[in-house]
């Protein structure tokens, strides 16, 4: 029942944000169905090396938003989520990333133009991988 | 609702070159405090203290909301304690102290106290006294968790244990904090246990409480970064702690007030990293003590 989800050093995101966004990310993108039992709020603790304080944080914020839920006595779940908030949700996942991305790059200095052309560079680099069936 | 388990006010010890607190110190149910510091720094006599081994000079203690002089065996029988209690029964074997514990304690589970001396390998027919240091411990460690306490009070369980033992305890410890609201307060020089277990740190100092935070302050707030220029107002910052050169770098325990600053005077960051548990702590304790010996 181990997460593949990582605390980063680098990222500046407090780490039970970080924890939630990685866990939102494997449901919405299927790797964690629905009925799936994740682990309890220790053990994760334990394998990221972080208090309890910090992943219940993750954890509460996930059920108040209606990815898991806790059965009293028998653990944490992936909820079933209707098709109409996974789609929102995996919008919403995509465009942070997207926003953490260009936050960094303003921050270097670059200008919406250079940032333009950087997105444009990557997606050519995607398309022709996928082409050459990469 | 989170409780307090343990509660000290105003805790203190006079020895005649030594005097440990005021101790003000506090642990909610369901968390899991290690205590560090230097050898000498007043750690295991605040554990004599918390089992009423050593009478304070002054100040109180409250577990689970009891006074000790009022219901000491109560209270007793909810702490699993590993700090040396058994060395007064060295002449007994294990099986021997083992009937003293299952008689002495109403919640004693024989069950899970064999499958652990089998889990740690023990021949309960050695006389405690004649054990080595490491088996030793697994012994103490194995009777402070056989009664299922809902506190354990651990002073360096691990220390002069094998490895492969050491994991089998992290492993355990991890199993006692699932099964419900239950606490630990260990004093450890394993940033290991720290990481997997502990939620809070509490650093002993000289006899006293010098930092208490939750773990994960170390990682959020801290960080070390690389810079192009230095001035003097930075120096001064509160959240300036050190300065590296080659390259140019600082510590700072709060990043996020520290880059603000650096803005304000112009200054980019190159790099940033944040800082490990362990290299924190290092600073923590080595500056306190950098800092008295500027005071001396």
């Amino acid at each position: 029942m181990k997460l593949p989800i990582r605390v980063s050093e680098e990222s500046r995101e407090p780490i039970y944000h970080q924890i939630e966004a990685q866990v939102t990310s494997l449901i919405v993108g299927g790797q964690l169905p629905p009925g799936t039992p994740l682990p309890s709020i220790r053990v994760l603790s334990n394998d990221l090396k972080c208090s309890v304080i910090t992943t219940r944080r993750a954890y509460q914020n996930l059920e108040s938003k209606g990815f898991i839920k806790t059965v009293q006595g028998k653990g944490t779940f992936v909820k079933e989520m209707e098709t109409e908030k996974m789609e929102e949700t995996k919008q919403k996942v995509v465009m942070d990333a997207f926003e953490r991305a260009v936050t960094q790059a303003e921050q270097v200095g670059l200008t919406a133009k250079g940032i333009r052309a950087i997105f444009d560079n990557v997606m050519n680099r995607r398309e022709k991988g996928e082409e050459e069936g990469d | 609702m989170t409780k307090s388990i343990v509660l000290t006010k105003s805790l203190t010890k006079h020895y005649k070159k030594f005097t440990l607190g005021p101790i003000d110190f506090q642990i909610e149910e369901g968390t899991a405090v290690a205590i560090v510091g230097a050898n000498g720094s007043g750690k295991s006599s605040f554990f004599r203290l918390l089992m009423n081994l050593l009478q304070p000079d002054e100040g109180s203690i409250t577990l689970f909301d009891q006074s000790m002089n009022e219901s000491e065996a109560e209270i007793k029988r909810k702490i699993g304690y590993s700090g040396g209690m058994l060395e007064p029964l060295g002449y007994l074997t294990v099986k021997e102290i083992s009937s003293f514990f299952a008689y002495w304690y109403p919640t004693w589970d024989q069950e899970y106290y064999v499958n652990l001396i089998n889990r740690y390998e023990i021949d309960t027919g050695m006389k405690f006294g004649k054990c080595s240091t490491g088996i030793k411990k697994r012994v103490e460690f194995i009777f402070s968790l056989s009664h299922h306490p809902t506190l354990l009070l651990l002073d360096e369980p691990s220390s002069g244990v094998d490895i492969v033992s050491q994991k089998k305890m992290k492993e355990d410890l991890i199993d006692f904090m699932e099964k419900g609201e239950r606490s630990i307060v260990m004093a450890t020089h394993s940033i290991d246990e720290v990481n997997s277990i502990c939620d809070w740190i509490t650093v002993f100092e000289k006899g006293q409480i010098i930092q208490s935070f939750n773990k994960d302050e170390i990682f959020e707030k801290w960080a070390r970064v690389w810079v192009t220029d230095m001035t003097e107002t930075i120096k001064q910052h509160p959240n300036f702690l050190e300065l590296d050169v080659e390259p140019l770098q600082i510590v700072t325990n709060n990043w996020s007030e520290m880059e603000k600053e650096l803005e304000k005077e112009g200054i980019a960051i190159s790099h940033f990293q944040k800082m490990t548990l362990e290299e924190g702590l290092e600073y923590i304790i080595s500056s306190e003590s950098r800092n008295s010996i500027k005071k001396n």
